[in-house]
């Protein structure tokens, strides 16, 4: 029987993940030398909190993203299920 | 003084005994970060989408890399 097709929507939210993730990244690195730039961990927190909601989304297409309570689990236990990360 | 350019350029020294065709000039691109120091706060910035594309979030460190040589052939 055929895998599960991920839908459209999907990859559209799963690309702005992917780009908020990177913010996150290059802010977290910038602000390791700047501790107290207000503006930058505004926006740390911000993208923070859209990242969070993206998650929310992205995981009703794709189910859980991260493991160990990170993420919540569908059922039956879905985590190792087709599509992985590098098969999207 | 001209303006300033990330791409660097010296002058090969060429033998009269060189069997190909010399290379009057090579050049070399030098990364952006060899210039600022230390990153002063809120520089102007990409969006999110766009960042993930250059790879940096910071527009001073956008550093496409292109051949020198590339026109050449």
């Amino acid at each position: 029987m055929a895998q599960k097709q991920l839908p459209k929507e999907f990859y559209k939210s799963m690309e702005e993940l992917q780009a908020v993730d990177f913010v996150i990244l290059e802010l977290t690195l910038y602000l390791d030398t700047h501790p107290n730039d207000e503006q930058a961990i505004q926006q740390f927190n911000h993208m923070t909190q859209v990242k969070q909601h993206l998650m929310y989304q992205v995981e009703q297409y794709y189910g859980p993203l991260q493991q160990f309570g990170n993420s919540y689990s569908g059922s039956p236990w879905n985590w190792k299920d087709a599509p992985w990360p590098w098969q999207i | 003084m001209d303006s300033f350019t990330v791409r660097k350029h010296y002058y090969p020294y060429v033998s009269p005994f060189d069997p190909c065709r010399p290379m009057q000039v090579k050049q070399y691109v030098t990364p952006p970060n060899l210039y600022i120091n230390y990153q002063p706060p809120n520089l102007p910035q990409f969006t999110p989408r766009e960042a993930l594309r250059a790879g940096t979030l910071w527009k001073a460190f956008y550093d496409p890399y292109v051949s020198p040589y590339k026109q050449r052939e």
